[in-house]
């Protein structure tokens, strides 16, 4: 007896299909959310990437047992609904008491043992969802595209799902919920089950059910890493936690000490006369510090809580600007820089903060702690992000970023995978585009040793005036420096002799370093923050050179050993200054002062990619040990099929992730960017799928190679295009009201993802055809094919842009169609 | 006693002694090793840090105070190693190379008196109190300061003071100090800090995360008062020199 089921009115379980699909890809982004929270960002990437392999493992598993796991499809689809939901909830469990220190993983090589058990752990749920769905699709294999579309559809509504659940519940309880959720799948597939089959099955989700319902909540719950800055600062006696709220963006807590002040003044010079006022402190995920000032009735009557504001590098521009009427403030966070406006008087300040949740900390939860009901009248808080409010026409006098949050972060690396469309060329120029005749763009960073982040800027901010139309920028920019911040001033005309003084006279009683000004001497740069090098002034004068001003600078930023190059939009990394030439004498270094000083971001992505590629190596290849040999062309079939599914699998995913990253622009919000363009893609490529399925109804092999053949054309045809009229558009769209530019989002992503939909289901169709036992192992590969992608896409899109990436999916889209219009296919 | 068991318990105590001294050579052992990794590297870095070596008494101090007993019971066999070992309550002992630099950076002379803010395992302390006539280190937090003062006496290290508290405000009754010490994370260089900084001292401050110190910043008041920062990386590795 064949095991696959040839009648096409036998209908597979397309309802369990879908809960399942759902729950799972809700479980992968609630897992990057929870490891973001208990360890980094940048471990949760590399954790995850790696989980999924459970879907390679899987096709390998069925490639092998294939005939005895379809022979008892219905027992082991239901084992596999439960096994997914008990392992989501138990692994995590497990996961989080391996003593585990990201940390020190360089340092002690049991960390690597953790680690490779955390893989282990990890990938289990996806390899029973992986079992479930592989198994329905060689099960009803005349309805291949039928189920593929319903598991994509299920997977868009996922993304959604888990959005919502996060806006309402903490991250900890929906991990039950998914949990849950899981198991239900298996409960609708019960309908083929003989009524005492029913009964036993029946009683089995029960009771799976009744054990994640009693599994207690301190097993769930988050165990902060104890080297995060929310978990040192708790150990401080008296300090408590004052409210918690999550989103899908991130946690917030927020933290008092009645008797310790947490005396948070970035950069704050060594002659101010007074010291930050009583704060609260806000962490997101458990780390990045900021916080929310005290702001009595005493000190607010006038100008604000504190005159330390007016000795940070922050005050340049209040300084420098005669007389500003208002000011934009980008990226406001806890609204420090709005108390710093307000302490210089401005009448009307506009402040932009994309995390809605920040700026209601300071609105409504802590308004009467902060002052809000003074500020109210002259402060608006727009929740947009910087680029998307810098398309509007309006003008302000000073127009100030940064910093933000706490230090850490740029030095140690970990936010090297993150765009970051602040800071790119295009950004820049969007800024400057906001000021009013003289008016005063500031930019302040942190500093780091050896400087980074600020070159970089500086560079960035060269690249952007030179774009503007400005010939000789030299003239237009200062550039201070405190113990540990840098501010960039910017000005669309030459700074007058005036400004200049002032800045001049600001730096010098305040003790901070001149790094750039308008006729700055050598001799006047390095003087208070003593430098090994004046890398500041000599990064100016690198990034200046060619300008009409005509410096004769040397090649600095071509040989430092960071990438200090300009950020675009194409690409955004501003936090990546990884150098592939700077790589043997980094590593040279003694101890592992090398890799502190390279910075986790780059090398886990690295670490990442080789561990997945030995993953995808193995996996592909072990199934072939215990496949039929088939006489002759079978190798050549085989190379094909790889070069098939591996193909599509690294382009589907190129794609999605250049969208995430164009829609980040045009919808002002990344989280709305991630759900639109997986919910889009994932949905429209279902739909697509299904069409598949309806044409296929009756008809032959021929009609699979030309809707093969369509639907490559019509991908190249569409991204190409899109590449060049989405940069276009993008700005016209960002103008657009939020719905407007989400339902744009929608309506681009439609055409390109319904035939993205396409090449999957007809190469397992033809398979079907001629190799149905290949069928496993080709979706063994597409599973890993995937997880490379996602590595791939990133170290591609720092490399070469987001562009460079969608011509790749391109190129391998092609790839794959070459690769099954062989007669050996 | 019978006599089978007054030599059953002679035997015993004698196999406890001599374990007892052989690991105590085995830590004098990996100690004087742990300093000659620690020159090493000092001489790998003199670029750098602009020395060939550290001062001579640095380097005994280093090789005198006990590493092993700073560290938990189950890290002892690492103590030695030139790398930061948790300690608990997330923070760590530093890396050998580090305290020496810090301390050795702080110039310390028999007559001075260092504070140092965050006393973490008491190592850094350990090691200052053999060089200088006093160390004041405060620590905030309040298990951390418990086990390290009682490690501190038990060990006989009695010109260390110890208290918790906020070290932000340093320690006004027994200022000013010829150096400090700050390796708690902060936004700023507090102020009164600075202030209870003797006119010539000196001030260190390591900045980086908890396992990857990458720098260190140097603080100095001269004569006339007037205070500059210094950013020191404690490994040769200059960015700007390209090819050259």
């Amino acid at each position: 007896m064949h095991p696959a089921i040839d009648d096409q009115t036998v209908t597979p379980p397309l309802l369990s299909v879908f809960i399942l699909s759902a729950s799972a890809l809700a479980y992968e982004i609630l897992l990057i959310r929870l490891f973001s929270i208990v360890h980094w960002h940048h471990f949760a990437f590399m954790v995850i990437s790696i989980a999924l392999l459970g879907y390679g493992v899987s096709g390998s598993l069925i490639t092998v047992f294939r005939r005895w796991l379809l022979e008892n499809y219905d027992r082991v689809f239901i084992a596999n609904t439960l096994l997914f939901g008990l392992s989501s909830i138990a692994c995590f469990i497990i996961v989080q008491q391996l003593p585990f220190n990201t940390l020190e993983i360089l340092w002690d090589r049991s960390q690597w043992q953790r680690l490779l058990l955390s893989y282990l752990l990890l990938a289990l749920p996806f390899f029973f969802v992986a079992n479930a769905i592989a198994l329905t699709i060689m099960r009803f294999h005349q309805k291949i595209a039928l189920v593929y579309g319903i598991d994509l559809i299920g997977a868009g509504i996922g993304t959604v799902l888990v959005m919502a659940l996060l806006q309402i519940f903490s991250p900890d309880a929906i991990l039950r919920i998914l949990a849950i959720s899981g198991i239900t799948a298996g409960f609708f597939a019960l309908s083929s089950f003989s009524s005492r089959q029913k009964q036993l099955a029946a009683a089995l989700i029960s009771l799976c059910m009744l054990a994640i319902f009693v599994t207690p909540q301190e097993w769930v719950a988050l165990r902060l890493s104890e080297y995060k800055g929310l978990a040192q600062t708790l150990l401080i006696k008296d300090v408590s936690l004052r409210s918690s709220h999550t989103s899908p963006i991130s946690q917030t807590d927020v933290v008092q000490s009645p008797f310790i002040p947490f005396r948070h003044a970035p950069g704050l010079s060594l002659q101010s006369p007074a010291g930050p006022p009583e704060q609260l402190a806000v962490f997101r995920d458990g780390d990045e510090m900021t916080t929310i000032d005290h702001v009595t009735d005493e000190s607010s009557a006038d100008t604000g809580p504190g005159e330390y504001f007016d000795y940070m590098s922050s005050a340049l521009p209040y300084h420098v600007h005669s007389s500003p009427k208002n000011t934009l403030i980008l990226a406001s966070a806890t609204g420090a820089q709005i108390l710093q406006a307000h302490f210089y008087n401005i009448p009307k300040i506009d402040a932009v903060e994309s995390d809605k949740q920040l700026s209601l900390l300071i609105t409504k939860q802590y308004a009467d702690y902060f002052g809000w009901q003074k500020l109210r009248h002259k402060v608006t808080i727009h929740n947009i992000s910087a680029r998307g409010f810098a398309a509007s026409e309006k003008q302000y006098d000073l127009v100030v970023l940064g910093p933000s949050g706490a230090s850490t972060g740029g030095s140690a690396g970990v936010h090297a995978l993150s765009a970051s469309y602040d800071y790119t060329v295009e950004a820049l120029q969007s800024y400057l585009k906001l000021l009013a005749p003289e008016g005063l763009l500031s930019l302040t960073l942190w500093t780091s040793t050896p400087a980074r982040g600020n070159l970089k800027l500086f560079e960035t901010a060269v690249a952007a005036m030179k774009n503007a139309g400005i010939n000789a920028p030299e003239n237009n920019i200062a550039w201070i420096r405190s113990w540990n911040t840098a501010t960039l001033l910017l000005k669309n005309t030459a700074l007058t002799d005036a400004e200049i003084n002032k800045v001049r006279d600001f730096s010098t009683s305040r003790s901070f370093d001149l790094a750039w000004l308008p006729g700055i001497s050598p001799l006047e740069v390095n003087s208070y923050q003593v430098l090994q090098e004046p890398v500041f002034y000599l990064a100016a004068r690198s990034s200046l050179k060619g300008s009409d001003g005509g410096f004769i600078g040397d090649d600095f930023i071509q040989e430092y050993k960071y990438d200090i190059q300009a950020a675009t939009d194409n690409r955004p990394y501003f936090n990546n200054f990884f150098k592939w030439s700077s790589i043997k004498e980094l590593l040279a270094l003694p101890g592992q002062a090398g890799i502190s000083m390279i910075g986790v971001g780059y090398p886990t992505l690295l670490i990442s990619l080789a561990q997945a590629s030995a993953a995808t190596l193995i996996l592909i290849l072990l199934p072939l040990m215990f496949l039929k040999k088939d006489k002759k062309k079978s190798s050549e079939k085989r190379r094909n099929i790889i070069i098939y599914f591996l193909a599509i699998g690294l382009a589907f995913l190129f794609i999605e992730i250049a969208f995430i990253q164009k829609f980040t622009l045009i919808l002002s919000q990344p989280l709305y960017a991630v759900a639109v363009t997986l919910c889009a893609f994932l949905i429209f490529s279902g739909l697509g799928s299904l069409y598949v399925q309806n044409r296929m109804r009756a008809e032959s092999e021929y009609t699979i190679t030309v809707l093969l053949r369509h639907s490559v054309t019509l991908i190249g045809l569409i991204t190409v295009s899109y590449i060049v009229v989405l940069p276009l558009i993008s700005s016209s769209i960002m103008a657009l009201s939020e719905i407007m530019r989400i339902i744009s989002a929608f309506v681009l992503a439609a055409p390109l993802a319904f035939v993205m939909g396409m090449p999957f289901p007809l190469g397992m169709a033809r398979l079907q055809k001629t190799r149905p036992d290949l069928m496993p192992w080709a979706w063994g590969i597409n599973g890993c094919a995937s997880v490379l992608s996602a590595i791939l896409a990133v170290l591609l899109a720092i490399e070469i842009g987001f562009n460079g990436v969608m011509l790749s999916a391109v190129v391998l889209y092609v790839a794959a169609w070459r690769s099954a219009l062989s007669p050996h296919y | 006693m019978p006599l089978k068991h007054i030599i059953v318990w002679v035997f015993a105590h004698l196999i406890l002694i001599t374990s007892g001294l052989v690991t105590a050579d085995e830590y004098t052992l990996h100690r004087q090793q742990m300093v000659n990794v620690i020159k090493d590297d000092v001489h790998t870095t003199e670029k750098a840090i602009n020395k060939k070596s550290f001062n001579k008494i640095v380097m005994q101090a280093m090789n005198t105070v006990p590493r092993h007993e700073f560290v938990p019971a189950g890290l002892r066999s690492q103590a030695y190693e030139n790398r930061p070992l948790p300690i608990g309550h997330g923070q760590t002992i530093s890396q050998p190379y580090i305290v020496a630099l810090m301390t050795d950076l702080l110039e310390p002379q028999p007559d001075q008196r260092i504070l140092e803010i965050g006393t973490g395992s008491g190592y850094q302390a350990a090691v200052l109190a053999q060089l200088v006539a006093q160390v004041y280190s405060i620590e905030i937090i309040e298990a951390l300061g418990a086990s390290s003062t009682q490690l501190l006496s038990h060990l006989g290290y009695d010109n260390i003071k110890t208290r918790i508290a906020d070290g932000y405000n340093g320690w006004p009754q027994h200022a000013p100090f010829d150096g400090i010490i700050v390796t708690a994370a902060i936004s700023h260089i507090p102020p009164p800090l600075v202030q209870q900084l003797k006119k010539g001292g000196r001030m260190i401050i390591p900045v980086g995360t908890r396992f990857q110190t990458q720098y260190l910043t140097l603080v100095e008041k001269d004569m006339q008062g007037k205070v500059t920062t210094r950013q020191l990386l404690p490994v040769i590795f200059v960015p700007f020199t390209g090819s050259h």
